[in-house]
This record gives structure tokens, sequence and C-alpha cells, in this order.
């Protein structure tokens, strides 16, 4: 360290105390998911933050799941003022009363959200578009869901349970495909259990990509998100649109229910659709689907604007819910041995 | 000092421990033995579906089994080792001492992400046989219990060694000079004077051993796939994504019980040990 | 050969020409040593003479570079050291903590495959023949040091040794124990007619238990002999220092007198002393004279072999009194007989017992 930085960082550290006297400086605490929604939102969204609004955010890294458990364990009293949810996690965030009521009239960029994308819930601040990733080196493009079960892609083929939002709904498309519907997944079960001896790999959905990458399977069901991220470190993967179409959800923002910091919390989920931060979060390394209508998404999402998103598959998390429980447990049993 | 003193002095870390172990364990056991988290109603459910149902109860007998079986692996890997160790000069002592610390030194979690490297179907055990031609095609290995087994004695590897190489250490070099000069061969004095000697070590290795392996629950699930049930994986599951927590804490107390069972074994075993 | 009936049919050992070498450095340099059958041979000198790694060479422990270990004329330095035909006693006394004293008895019979009535017959005549039969059961944290000691010798002795070796088999024993167990072994050693080593650095236990010892020092063997040879003629300055106790004087070679020579001391006195080494007419010397071949003079004693010195203290010490004394810059100590009540501290005079033979060294012989 040259004499020159170590001054200025000197100068930095004498001037930040009097930073905080002159203009009182908002703190709050948001959870984030690991990994790369926390880097991305620590690089782009807090900075912008702090600039704009002087809120100071400090992010809990925690799981949807891992969200709601610790709300719910601290019974009253948040652990953070704002979650981060996917569908299913949401629906239970609403069950068990853990979000304050959503006003999206206090989120002045909400004009550049599609209609319904702010509710009394809360805001959606990134959509997942997912599909079939698969290696275009070994395998053809599949056609769609139903291809899996057959004998080629089936042994390459990666199984991941109920456990997650982007694992539900693939498997909910399957059972769909095969015959069943959002709420019947006897056919799915029925055709796993056939093409279970064969099947590559039934994995933790946190080991798929480190399995797909090493060449364990060469076809998996995932978001676009993994899809462009895996590209970018040369793991030849292409995603593959199911001819009954991607499904898509969106991934939401929620004031924690007596939160101290409810302003800012408004400020925060407003920064996160503004066009300059959903613009940047779409780029390399960050490759997210925007949710704001002005911002072009990634090559390797189907869509050129998120006006598209009501050509996707969508699903109806308060009916899917309450079945989840036992699919995992059905999921468990039929893939044991 | 005499024992009212020891007893004073003890109180403020014994009450601390009451607390922050006794309480929570309450709270699980209560929480098993109700109908929600709240513990609006008392109900046997919970219980009912962990004990009476045969997946369960398979994924308890896996469990266990995983834990015996990597100590098995280590202890076969781990007694040589000592052995070296011990009839080793200083330097190759610190070496093999060092090897056995480095795994402690980076996380579970690149260690178990390491081992799909080596155990996929393109991986580094699979190329090696194909491009010798011991195998024709890749064998499983990855979300087999083998090599979760081969795996976890990896990681598990410094937990057997050290208590091991402790215990050899002890031993007075001159009972091995002793046991040469009454005639014996180099095996009896391995079976008769060393192993004998090694024995509380071996079995503190072996406790720990399958303590962690028993619940060693990322590279269970990263490497051991879906395929294979165990339980910390299933307690993980109803409380972070089933939310049944009554269900959860069951399991989580089976999986503590089972564990401590055979580790109170082990126990008992290493006490005869020292006694017999 | 473990009932009463006492053998005499020893064997002999010989070192010849052994060099060991530890690295760079010569830990024994070209030793040669016998030792007849059903003796005890002491190795005696300070830690790091080279005198256990002798032993551990003919234990087959360690390799001599050079030289040859032999047991009744045959080389055994090819043997490994279960087929040497040798019994050790280690300074820990090495018992196998997880075994009876039976067990651990046993233990040698055991790898030997002997039949097991055989084996429970001869760990019921050792553990007797060190008086130890009614412990056979006990683990050796169970037994005292001493008792330790036997089971050791016990489970030595019990595979019939050709050599028996001792290293430093008192270290770990209290002093007033000490005496007790090495008349014991020796006992037990003289019954059995083994042959024997022992490593010590302690000359009492040398003296009382050995028939001959063999000072070393920097792994080279100074002098062999039977211990009262040692002590009234050592062959350097170095021996007549490590056995017993000796007070150094010295002084010039002012003539030749007969069989000796005509010393004159530092001190102020010239004496004759008897000399087997030959010295040149004014070499510097130095006298090794033990505390019993001084004796005190009165002060007005004029005999020109006396010199002055000054009496300090005298400590009555059971039959004898030792008079601790300063000569010039020399401390001296003497040890008479005593009669009567202790002289007075002050000025007196030190002369040479009469008939007394006190050891004559060149001054450059380090010691």
């Amino acid at each position: 360290m040259s004499l020159i930085n170590r001054r200025g960082l000197l100068a930095a550290g004498l001037a930040l105390p009097a930073l905080g006297a002159r203009a009182q400086t908002t703190q709050m605490t948001a959870a984030v998911y690991p990994g790369g929604w926390d880097e991305a939102l620590r690089a782009v969204l807090a900075p912008r933050l702090l600039q704009q609004h002087n809120v100071a955010v400090s992010f809990d890294p925690l799981f949807a799941v891992d969200q709601i458990a610790k709300a719910r364990a601290a019974r009253g009293t948040p652990p953070f003022d704002v979650f981060v949810l996917d569908p299913g996690p949401r629906v239970s965030g609403m069950d068990l009363g853990l979000f304050e009521t959503f006003d999206p009239a206090r989120l002045p960029s909400r004009a550049v959200l599609p209609t319904g994308y702010a509710d009394t819930v809360g805001a959606a601040v990134a959509a997942q578009v997912v599909g079939i990733a698969y290696n275009p080196q070994k395998l053809p493009k599949p056609a769609g869901w139903r291809d899996l079960f057959q004998p080629q892609y089936a042994s390459k083929l990666g199984l991941t349970g109920f456990g997650t939002t982007f694992g539900t709904i693939s498997l909910i498309e399957m059972a769909k495909a095969l015959g069943g519907s959002e709420t019947n997944m006897d056919p799915l079960f029925a055709e796993l259990r056939r093409i279970k001896p064969s099947v590559a790999a039934v994995a933790a959905p946190a080991a798929m990509p480190g399995l797909f990458q090493q060449g364990q399977i060469d076809v998996m069901y995932t978001n676009t998100y993994t899809v462009t991220l895996l590209r970018s470190r040369g793991v030849p993967i292409a995603f593959a649109v199911p001819e009954s179409g991607a499904a898509a959800f969106v991934t939401s923002m929620h004031i924690a229910k007596n939160s101290r910091n409810i302003a800012a919390a408004y400020q925060y989920i407003d920064a996160m659709i503004s066009t300059p931060v959903q613009s940047a979060l779409a780029l390399d390394p960050y490759f997210f689907v925007p949710v704001n209508k002005d911002v072009t998404p990634g090559a390797d999402v189907p869509m050129r604007s998120i006006s598209e998103i009501t050509n996707f598959v969508t699903h109806d998390w308060s009916r899917i819910n309450p079945l989840r429980a036992g699919w995992i447990s059905r999921f468990n049993r039929e893939m044991a041995g | 000092m005499n024992n009212a003193g020891v007893w004073r002095l003890a109180l403020p870390l014994g009450l601390a421990q009451l607390l922050f172990f006794a309480a929570p364990l309450l709270i699980l056991l209560s929480t098993s033995l109700a109908t929600d988290e709240n513990l609006t109603q008392g109900s046997l459910r919970a219980w009912r579906e962990v004990l009476g149902d045969a997946f369960h109860i398979q994924s308890v007998l896996n469990t266990l089994r995983l834990g015996a079986l990597t100590v098995l692996a280590t202890m076969l890997l781990a007694v040589p080792l000592a052995l070296v160790h011990m009839a080793a000069g200083p330097r190759v002592k610190r070496l093999i001492l060092i090897v056995a610390v480095l795994p402690l030194l980076t996380s579970v979690v690149v260690r178990t992400f390491s081992w799909i490297v080596i155990l996929g179907r393109e991986g580094v055990i699979n190329s090696t046989l194909v491009a010798s031609g011991l195998a024709t095609a890749p064998t499983a290995l990855l979300q087999t219990e083998p090599g979760l087994i081969l795996a976890l004695t990896q990681i598990e590897m410094p937990l057997m060694l050290l208590p091991l190489i402790a215990a050899t250490a002890r031993i007075d070099p001159s009972l091995l000079d002793a046991s040469t000069s009454l005639g014996a061969s180099l095996g009896r004095t391995l079976g008769r004077v060393v192993l004998p000697l090694a024995l509380p070590g071996l079995i503190a290795g072996a406790t720990l051993v399958f303590a962690s392996a028993a619940t060693a629950f990322i590279s269970q699930s990263v490497i051991g796939g879906g395929r294979l049930n165990y339980l910390p994986a299933l307690v993980w599951q109803q409380a972070m994504v089933v939310f049944d927590w009554p269900l959860a804490a069951a399991m989580a107390l089976t999986l503590m019980g089972s564990v401590l069972m055979v580790v109170g074994a082990l126990n008992l075993l290493g006490r005869n040990a020292r006694h017999a | 050969m473990l009932d009463a009936t006492p053998t005499n049919l020893g064997h002999c050992l010989d070192m010849d020409g052994v060099r060991v070498r530890y690295g760079q450095t010569l830990a024994v340099r070209d030793v040669t040593l016998s030792v007849a059958p059903g003796e005890i041979l002491a190795l005696l000198g300070p830690s790091g003479c080279g005198k256990t790694t002798l032993l551990r060479t003919v234990a087959g422990f360690i390799q001599a570079e050079a030289g040859q270990v032999l047991v009744d004329g045959r080389a055994i330095d090819h043997l490994p050291p279960g087929k040497r035909g040798v019994g050790i006693v280690f300074q820990s006394y090495a018992l196998f903590p997880h075994m009876s004293a039976a067990q651990n008895v046993a233990y040698g019979l055991e790898a030997r495959g002997m039949p097991k009535a055989e084996i429970i017959r001869r760990v019921e005549a050792s553990l007797a023949a060190v008086r130890m039969e009614s412990f056979g059961a006990r683990r050796p944290a169970a037994l005292s040091g001493g008792q330790q000691q036997r089971v050791a010798l016990a489970r030595a002795l019990a595979i019939e040794p050709a050599i028996l070796l001792l290293d430093e088999p008192f270290a770990a024993l209290d002093r007033s124990l000490r005496l007790d167990l090495q008349l014991e072994i020796k006992r037990i050693q003289r019954r059995f007619g083994v042959t024997c080593v022992l490593v010590t650095h302690d000359q009492d236990e040398a003296m009382s238990m050995a028939d001959r010892m063999a000072v070393m020092r920097a792994g080279v063997v100074e002098q062999v002999g039977p211990p009262t040879e040692l002590y009234d003629t050592p062959a350097t300055a170095f021996v007549a220092g490590f056995v017993g106790t000796t007070n150094r004087l010295h002084g010039r070679i002012e003539a030749r007198d007969g069989a000796g020579y005509a010393v004159r001391l530092d001190a102020g006195a010239t004496v004759t002393v008897e000399s087997p080494r030959g010295f040149d007419l004014g070499a510097r010397v130095m006298l090794c004279a033990r505390p019993e071949q001084l004796t005190l003079r009165p002060p007005e004693d004029t005999d020109p072999g006396a010199w002055p010195a000054r009496l300090r203290l005298s400590l009555p010490l059971g039959p004898a009194l030792i008079h601790d004394l300063e000569a010039g810059s020399a401390e001296v100590k003497i040890q008479q007989p005593r009669h009567g009540a202790p002289p007075p501290p002050g000025d007196v005079r030190i002369a040479i017992l009469p008939g007394a033979k006190p050891s004559l060294f060149s001054e450059g012989d380090s010691a």
C-alpha cells in the first residue's frame, strides 16, 4: 500500500463519522439469497440506496425457506426489514402473516412494472424463466418435458425434488405433459419410478450445477440464470424452451411485519426496480431477468421484455403449497434405494 | 480448595450449560410432542410417523450404517498411517501430521464439492480407469454409498488419525524393543502390544468419526444425492421446506438418540479397554 | 535351568572392534571387550559415552558399522534381536502395561510357540525365582518400582537367554531400595549362571554388582578390570576421577627415585610416588590421591613430605571422619577412621599416608 493510499484511507476513516453527523443515515436490514443475489445487491443496489436516500442497508444472506423459518422463530420481532422470496415461500409468508400490508403507491418507480407486479403483499423485483438445460455437445435439443423420459435423456438426467420453486414447477410441468395436472402428480411418479434405475443423478438442488459442470449429468431442469452463469464459465450448456412453453415466476420483495424502517424499506424496493439498477443487474456477471419494462433481458432469456411474461406458463401457489409437503415426502420415498 | 468451593466455581458454567444446552433440547422434545410448533396441543403424531414408518426406520438404519462403514474405512487407512508415524523420524512425523491436519483447513463444503470432481462420471477416478483400460465404461461412484463413504473417509480422516496418533505417540518405544527382543514377530508386536495400547485412541477416533459422518448433512446430500436417505437431510427438509416442525423435532431426537447410543457403546468399550 | 539346581554353563560374549556411527559422529569407537561365562561386566561412564549404544548393538537394535559381536565364538550380527538369545531389562522396565505380570513373563514364551502347559510351568518358576509368585495376576501399574523390576527380570530370564543385558536397571528406583535389589539380582544371576552386561552411570552400582568394570568415555573404553583394580590403579586421570573420589594435586617431577619419582607439589611439599608410567624430569604432573590415602598432621610437623592446609570442617560419617580442607587454592578431602572427638578447625598439615599408593598422571592428561 502506498503512502498516498494510506493517507487516503485515513482521511476516509476520519471523514466517515463527520458524514454521519451531517445527515442522519438510516440503517436497515434486508434478507438476500446467498451467492449471486448477495453479490449483486451489495455491488449495485446498496451504493445507489446510500447515495439517493442516505439509507445504509446491511444484508442477511438467507435462502427463502430460511427467511421464513427465521422470521417465524423470531415471533413478532423481525430479524430483517425486507424479505426476498419465490412464489411458494411468498404464499407461506402470507399464510403465516409475516408481511406488512404493501402499498404500491409508495413506490415512485411503480410504472416500470407490468400490471399486477406490485400488490398489497409486495412487489416483484426479478423474474425467473424455467425450462430444460442440456449439453448441446452430447444431446440433441429436447422438444419438451416428455423427452426427458426417453432413454437417451433419462440416462443423462439430473433429478431434483419439490424442495425448490424451480424444481416444483418443472415437475408440475412434467406431470401435466404426462397427463396429470397442477394438483395430480400420479402420472409423473409412475414415470419417475420407471426411469429411476437409469437416471444419472437424484441430487440436492444446490449440487445440480456442479454435477452438470462435471459431466455427471447432461440434462436438467433449471432457470436461465444458471444456464447463463455456467456458460460464462465455459460449460457447454444451452437452454431449451419446452413445446408447452417455458415456465416463469417472479421473485418478490416484502416488508416484514412490525418493521421499524418501513420508509427505508419502500426506498430499498423502489431502488431495486429502478431502471439503472435493473439494467446493471441484467448484465454480466449477475444475469438477472429484469421485471422493469424498460430493460431488455439477456440473450438466454426467451423474451425481449417482461411484458411477454404473459405468454409463459405460471402457477397458482395457493393450490400448490398445501400439496407440496406430500409430494416432497413421496419423492423421497419413490427415489430411495 | 474444598468441595463447596469447586461447586461455587462450577455453578455459573453449569447454569449456562443448562440454559444453552438443556433448554433447547427441552423445547425440541416438547415440539416433537405437539401438533404444531406453537405447542397448542399435545400429539404423538410425529413420533408415530417416525417410528411407525418403514421408510423412516430405514433412514435411521442407513444413517447408522453410513457412520459405521465410515469408521471402518477411516480405521483401515489411519492405523497403517499411525504406525508409519510411530516408526518414522521427526521429519516424516511432522509431514504426516501436516497431511493429517491439512483437510481441516479447508471447509467441509469445499471438500465435498471437490469430491464431485473426483467421483463424477467424467471425474478423475473414472477417466483414469477408462484411460488405463481397467474399465470400459464409467462406473457409478457419485450418488452411491461406496462413493459417499470414500469421500467421507477423506473428510473425516483427521478425526480418526489425530486421536490415534496421540495414543500411539504415548507408547513407550522400549515396549517395542522389549517385544522384539523377546522374539515376537512384527505382527505379534503390532497385534499384542501396539494395537491394544492404541485402542483408547482408536475408540476416541471412532466416536468422533461416527458422530460426524452420521450427521454430515452437506456431504450426505451433495455426494449421496436423493437416492440415499439419511436423517439429517430429512430433518432439514421437514424443518425448512415442509415446515413440519414436530416431525423435524422427532426426527432430530431420533438421530440424536441413535447416534448417542452408538457413542455410548463405544465409550463403554473404551472404558473396558483402559481397564482390560 | 529355572529349577533350583544352579548351573555354571554360562556363555561367553565378545565384542570385537565394534564401531557405531550416528551420522557424522562415532558413538562407539572400535571397542573390544570380552565377558566370561557367568560374569557381570559393568559398562560405566557419563551420559553420552556410548555405553547404551554398545548395549543396544549387542541386543541387535543397532547395526555396527564395523566389528563383530560374538556369543560363544559365533557372530550374531546378522541375527534379529529376538534370535540372539539375549534377554534385556530396560531402564523403564518396559513392562506391557495392559498385561498382568504373568502375561508379561509368558510373552516371550508364547512368541516362541511353546506349549501352554510348559508356558504356565515356566512362568510360575520365573516369578518364583524373583519372589513374585503371588503377584502374577497384577498389572504393572499395581506393582511398586522394585516389584516391576523383578517382573522385568523374570520376563528376561524366562526365555533362558545366553546373555542378560541390564540397561540402567536401578535408575528409576529409590536409593534405599537399590542395594537390596542389586544384591538380589546378583544372587539370581549367580544362580542362573547367566552372562551379564550392566550399563550404568552410577559407580557405586557398578562396584557392588560387577565382576569387572569397563569405564567408557567418548566411545572408547579407557580401562577394564575388576572394580578394586580400577579404584586402586586407575589407568587414566578420567578413570581416577570417575571411579571413587580423588584429590588432584599439581606438581613437577623433581627427581627419579628408585621405582618412583620425587614430586615437588605446588602446595609446598616433596613427596615420593611410585608409578608404572615414565615422566621426564621437570614435567608437570597431577597426583591423584584418594581421601583415605591422605592423613592430617599437626601444624608444627616438620616432615618435608607434608604441606600446610586449613581444616574447615570435619564430618562424622558412620565409622569414618571426612575432613574438608583448603590447601592454597585447592580443596582437599581426607577420610580417616574415627577415633574420639573430631579435631578443631584451623591450621594443619597434610601428608600421604605411609604405604598408600596414589596415582601419578601427566598434567596434559585431561580429566
